[in-house]
């Protein structure tokens, strides 16, 4: 009784999602949402259209694919791994440490919008290759935007330990860095998780956003706007929605490694 | 002076039989929040033979745990000393000759039973060879043979807490220290687990400090039964165990048994 209760549950969490997805697509493509939105086809093309303009353009849109996942990813790197460092820092240090992070969380705050200007202009003297230097500026707007969530996550990780597993440790006079390695660090790898389910869909808007201000015209991003302001929305539609596919498989992908490095815990 | 070698202290201590020694030992937790100090403990002397069987009894507040945890030197005591084979308990600890089994098993959820076991010995350093080979041995010793690549929400309460105690013993600890670690129990595992805990005494030939609320429990297990009353946590009586070895649950059909158990729990003061 309750195993096919569970695996309704699995089941339906992948079913209802893609019931809703298919019924907006009937939707769309039968012009019975022009109608409720008040759209026409030139600003809402229809998605046969998306999809052939996605099929002919293909070898193009990969390329700024490429262009954003690396800076989606290069940035989720290198902010998840600061944030990680400074959450051991701060776990190190906890007097200051808890504080300090609290003080970090302040810059999530920050909108990308008001960040991605200004890196362009502060690296602006990093390369004379144009493409070079605004993919070091957009890549440095999603370090800064994953960097919070995996540092506080990591702190938690890090010092958030069960009852007894110290004294445990303690009562086989374990060294600080092997209850680092033995109990804190593999501790902490849900936490890191935790950050990344946040920080895998928020470096790919960060990357996209970024795309906006940036001086070297490439990335999926950017072909959004560049199309919206030469009124191809079908091109435009297109982008969006490779976009969005960008999304949901990194998020997939994030998925797998969790199901297989968290396999056996609760 | 280095040419004269001394003999080990622990020689002599180890012969005279008494492997823990406290004296006069308490325990005072000051209160934080402005109210006055608590006496955990306060004047506890006792010893501990090696190879003896003793259990902690007493309610909640009585500094059982306090005195266990103190015997581990995970607790300082305010005053009064402890030598565990006539060298401090840090000595003792840094050697790694405690194992202790808290109250919840402390397993590692990100390790199988097998890796859990394993985990103390990788602390101190043992081959791959020799701890794959002594975790084997332990399983067997709790009865987890064939559980060995289970993670630890896939085992039962009590096959968590034999896992606990198997790591606790894969060390060859010279003391095991045992704090309420069936209390999480039903009755039934808890009965099983005594007579399982206590043929692997008569096998591991360990000290056992065993601290439990549980009279009969207390009784069926030990050679000796430490009562502690609290406010100020003490010692108010020691009874000696006379029911024979080995024993089986049937001993607590026994009038001796019952008379034991009587003798206990009339030793507690000021409930």
């Amino acid at each position: 009784m309750r195993n096919w209760k569970e695996s309704w549950n699995r089941f339906s969490t992948v079913f209802y999602p893609i019931l809703f997805g298919a019924l907006m697509i009937t939707l769309w493509q039968t012009g019975i949402l022009h109608k409720i939105l008040g759209a026409d086809t030139f600003t809402l093309p229809m998605p046969h259209r998306i999809y052939t303009i996605i099929k002919e353009n293909l070898p193009v849109i990969m390329q700024n694919v490429q262009a954003t996942l690396i800076v989606a990813l290069g940035g989720l790197f290198l902010g998840s791994l600061l944030g990680y460092l400074l959450g051991v820092v701060a776990a190190i240090f906890t007097k200051w440490g808890k504080g300090g992070l609290t003080l970090a969380s302040a810059f999530n705050a920050i909108p990308i919008i008001a960040i991605a200007p200004i890196l362009n202009n502060l690296t602006k003297d990093v390369s004379p290759n144009a493409n070079i230097r605004s993919m070091v500026a957009k890549i440095l707007v999603v370090t800064i935007t994953s960097t919070v969530a995996m540092s506080v996550n990591a702190y938690r990780g890090l010092t958030e330990i069960k009852p007894f597993s110290m004294d445990l440790m303690r009562s086989y006079a374990a060294t600080e860095r092997q209850i680092f390695w033995k109990l804190r660090l593999p501790n902490s790898l849900p936490f890191i998780f935790t950050a990344l389910r946040v920080s895998v869909p928020g470096c790919v808007i960060s990357a996209l956003v970024s795309e906006y201000f940036a001086e070297y015209i490439v990335g999926v991003g950017r072909q959004i706007r560049e199309n919206i302001v030469l009124a191809q929305y079908a091109t435009a539609w297109a982008y969006i929605s490779v976009a969005c596919l960008m999304g949901i498989a990194l998020y997939v992908v994030l998925l797998i490694f969790e199901s297989i490095l968290l396999k056996g815990r609760k | 002076m280095q040419a004269i070698r001394k003999l080990p202290e622990t020689d002599a201590v180890v012969n005279d039989g008494v492997e823990i020694k406290i004296e006069n030992m308490s325990v005072r937790f000051s209160d934080r929040t402005g109210g006055g100090a608590i006496d955990a403990l306060t004047n506890v002397s006792l010893d501990i033979r090696q190879g003896e069987f003793v259990s902690l009894v007493g309610p909640s507040g009585c500094g059982k745990t306090t005195l266990l945890r103190a015997i581990a030197d995970l607790q300082e005591p305010t005053s009064g000393s402890i030598t565990v084979r006539g060298q401090t308990p840090r000595e003792i600890r840094l050697q790694k000759k405690f194992g202790i089994v808290f109250q919840n098993p402390v397993l590692y959820d990100w390790r199988t039973a097998r890796r859990n076991v394993c985990m103390p010995m990788e602390l101190m350093g043992i081959p791959k060879q020799q701890r794959t080979a002594t975790v084997s041995e332990m399983l067997d010793m709790v009865n987890l043979q064939g559980f060995g690549f289970k993670y630890p929400h896939q085992l039962s309460g009590g096959m968590q807490q034999r896992v606990g105690i198997a790591r606790a013993l894969a060390i060859k600890p010279e003391i095991l220290l045992m704090d309420e670690p069936f209390s999480a129990l039903d009755e039934f595992t808890k009965e099983k687990l005594n007579e399982e805990l206590l043929s692997i005494w008569s096998k591991a030939k360990k000290t056992i400090v065993f601290v439990t609320h549980n009279i009969s429990e207390s009784v069926f297990l030990s050679d000796r039964v430490v009562v502690l009353s609290p406010h100020p946590g003490r010692i108010s009586a020691i009874v000696d165990i006379t029911l024979p070895r080995p024993r089986h649950l049937a001993v607590k059909d026994t009038p001796e048994f019952s008379a034991l158990v009587s003798k206990v729990r009339n030793s507690f003061e000021g409930v």
